[in-house]
């Protein structure tokens, strides 16, 4: 009988081994890519200059790309926004959002123009580029953006389950 | 049989109790079912925000009807609560008497390609280009609720040359 126990307790820990280093590596599948210029950064104000107020602290702060949030298996509602400060840094921010909460959710770029409401429409071959863990299903978030990302590749921010491949939901970006 | 299968369980159910708890402690860690209940709001503040300029308040993007068209529609809001419309990127067809005008999401006459009824709509002006980048003031009035779709629309025929779904930006 000892010797019984011994064997499921065995098992059992074998179980939990074996089970948790293969969701580990099932985080690891993100691959950052693409080296390329931006091109679309050059975007100008061109005829009638912007209104302003008197003070002006940052000069070059911009938004750059814009696209609002569709998702029909996981509901998901917003506007995701590409801002670039003085400096050069670009930052994604999600405004007036909302998705379902989950295990592992991530935000990602995709290089595609956009990506189905299908809950597995992202299949293993589209680039994309990982932004960090949704760091929550509601309210106003930044992520920063690698630098020398080329927003004309990468147009669609996607909210993503990792551990089941699943697409929340996701917004097409458009020149602001 | 059947006794022997239950006096089986009981015999051993420390052990089957060993493997149940672990399978159940990896499935909740994968599946994570009480997040289905459970909120993760967060608030960070806008980067970069400077105070003292004109913020965008509502932006969509201008899609041809009767002409092809492209750019972007953005209502601003200024530091004094004014508003004002800008596009940008923004070219359509040169035609007369051609203006800038706000509609309701719900028009009907949107569906149809010449407006035949009395359009209830927000005049901001004639069309200053036909290509550019260009600004409108908006009324002081005007209810951005029940307002929110830009149409480029030529007054002599009629025709809504494209439109704008303004969503919050």
């Amino acid at each position: 009988m000892v010797r019984g126990w011994k064997t499921v307790l065995t098992v059992a820990g074998l179980a939990v081994l074996g089970a948790v280093p293969s969701v580990a590596i099932a985080q690891d599948n993100m691959q950052s890519d693409s080296m390329k210029k931006d091109d679309a950064m050059q975007d100008s104000m061109k005829h009638d200059t912007m209104k302003r107020g008197d003070t002006e602290p940052d000069k070059n702060r911009k938004a750059l790309f814009t696209g609002t949030f569709h998702g029909k298996v996981h509901s998901t509602s917003g506007r995701a926004t590409v801002y670039q400060g003085a400096g050069g840094k670009r930052i994604l921010r999600l405004t007036h959002f909302k998705t379902s909460n989950g295990p592992d959710v991530h935000v990602i770029l995709v290089a595609a123009r956009d990506v189905k409401d299908d809950a597995n429409s992202l299949s293993g071959n589209v680039e994309r580029i990982e932004l960090g863990k949704l760091k929550g299903n509601e309210g106003d978030q930044n992520y920063e953006l690698p630098e020398n990302i080329d927003l004309g590749k990468f147009q669609t921010v996607s909210i993503y389950c990792e551990r089941f491949n699943a697409v929340f939901g996701a917004a097409a970006l458009a020149k602001f | 049989m059947n006794t022997n299968q239950r006096s089986w369980i009981s015999g051993n159910r420390w052990i089957l109790a060993l493997i149940a708890i672990p399978a159940l402690v990896v499935a909740w860690w994968e599946f994570r079912p009480e997040k289905l209940f459970i909120n993760k709001k967060v608030s960070e503040a806008a980067p970069f925000v400077a105070s003292g300029e004109a913020q965008p308040v509502y932006t969509g993007v201008l899609e041809g009807k009767a002409h092809p068209t492209s750019g972007r529609a953005t209502i601003y809001q200024s530091p004094d609560g004014k508003n004002y419309l800008r596009l940008s990127d923004f070219a359509t067809s040169n035609g007369p008497d051609v203006h800038v005008v706000l509609l309701k999401a719900n028009e009907k006459e949107l569906a149809l390609v010449a407006v035949t009824g009395e359009l209830d709509k927000v005049e901001l002006g004639s069309l200053k280009g036909n290509q550019g980048d260009q600004n409108y003031d908006l009324p002081a009035a005007t209810d951005l609720n029940k307002y929110q779709t830009v149409a480029i629309y030529c007054e002599r025929f009629h025709v809504i040359f494209a439109t704008s779904q303004l969503e919050k930006f």
